[in-house]
């Protein structure tokens, strides 16, 4: 049912985003370092879930306010003249890396311990 | 066991919601970033964009100063153009005034018409025109003809013979017919004043003289030269 729900919005954000009106260049920095945020918080959410330690509030909370608060620092960035949205992309993408690397072990350790059942299982037979 | 089905229900939902603002955003910065002419942006940095600008700025502005002072100009010269004419304009009247009053064209106005004929008991003669003259330029008139010879400021009117006489360099006889333009009803109340006018005193003399107002006269050109010879203006 979860999947499902991903699946539809995947396709009706994609299809909004395809007929909203176009963002002006300038203002297409900001997107870009809300998109990051947010992916960073999806992968988490997922790293999470995995770990069965998903909490729906930490999620959104984490989804909407890092998505605001890069973009804050981005603006604030500009108004001092420091590229402060390097750091954030750091910050996210290492995060990235890392909820990556939780997610990639966890389906490996799930991989091997299949094989090696099998392979048991072969052994007993 | 329904509360947790509840939740599950508000977490799909949600989720679904997420997904959906992630994916719109995202699409719109994709889309964004496809239609900027990246060509032309990619490869030069924010500073040359910023440079760019403000050269393009500047050169706007020293263009759009420029249009002003040329328009100010243009505005100028046409008012100039504008006072040439009106000063043309001027002169024009003031010309065709002057040739008017001099006789050098064909007038048309309201004014009287006085025919004078020989009779035995009188003979016209160059004094009577004169006086007649006289009293119509009192009367105000603007235009005199005798015999459609224009009387202008060099008009001569003097006795050839006897029944003849010169206006103009024109030979005339009786009948004389003399135009006037001028205001209708001063010249012919001026003509025809009891005792003093003109009309009263020669018709107790036995002249022929008949008065006729008229609105459309037309009294030709004076067709001599008008020429100066001698004179010259004096200057100051």
């Amino acid at each position: 049912m979860i999947f499902i729900a991903i699946i539809m919005g995947c396709i009706l954000g994609a299809i909004i985003g395809i007929y909203a009106p176009m963002v002006p260049y300038t203002y297409s920095g900001y997107l870009a370092i809300a998109i990051i945020a947010a992916l960073d918080s999806v992968f988490g959410g997922i790293a999470s879930t995995l770990n069965k330690q998903f909490d729906l509030k930490i999620f959104v909370s984490g989804f909407f306010g890092n998505a605001i608060l890069s973009m804050l620092l981005t603006y604030l960035g500009q108004k001092l003249n420091v590229d402060i949205y390097l750091a954030a992309i750091v910050v996210f993408v290492g995060r990235m890396f890392n909820n990556l690397a939780i997610i990639r072990r966890y389906y490996l350790e799930k991989w091997t311990n299949h094989k090696k059942k099998v392979s048991t299982e072969n052994i007993a037979q | 066991m329904k509360k947790e089905k509840k939740n599950k229900i508000v977490m799909t939902i949600i989720i679904g919601l997420v997904c959906i603002v992630f994916f719109a955003v995202m699409f719109m910065q994709f889309k964004t970033i496809e239609e900027t002419n990246i060509a032309d942006i990619k490869y030069m940095r924010e500073t040359e964009l910023r440079t760019a600008i403000s050269e393009w700025k500047s050169k706007y502005e020293d263009t759009q100063k420029q249009l002003d002072a040329n328009r100010k100009s243009v505005q100028e010269y046409r008012k100039s153009i504008e006072k040439n004419g009106e000063a043309s304009e001027l002169i024009d009247k003031d010309l065709a005034e002057s040739n008017m009053l001099l006789g050098k064209t064909d007038v048309v106005g309201e004014g009287v018409i006085v025919t004078l004929n020989n009779t035995p008991d009188c003979t016209i003669t160059y004094f009577h025109l004169l006086e007649l003259v006289n009293e119509l330029r009192y009367a105000g008139a603007e235009a005199i003809s005798i015999n459609d010879a224009r009387v202008v400021t060099t008009t001569e009117m003097t006795q050839v013979i006897d029944s003849r006489m010169q206006v103009s360099g024109h030979r005339i006889a009786s009948p004389y017919v003399i135009k006037a333009i001028g205001n209708q009803t001063y010249l012919s109340s001026t003509l025809s004043l009891k005792d003093s006018g003109f009309i009263d005193r020669y018709k107790a003399s036995g002249m022929d003289v008949k008065l006729e107002k008229g609105n459309n006269i037309k009294i030709l050109k004076y067709n001599g030269d008008l020429k100066v010879k001698y004179m010259e203006e004096v200057k100051r």
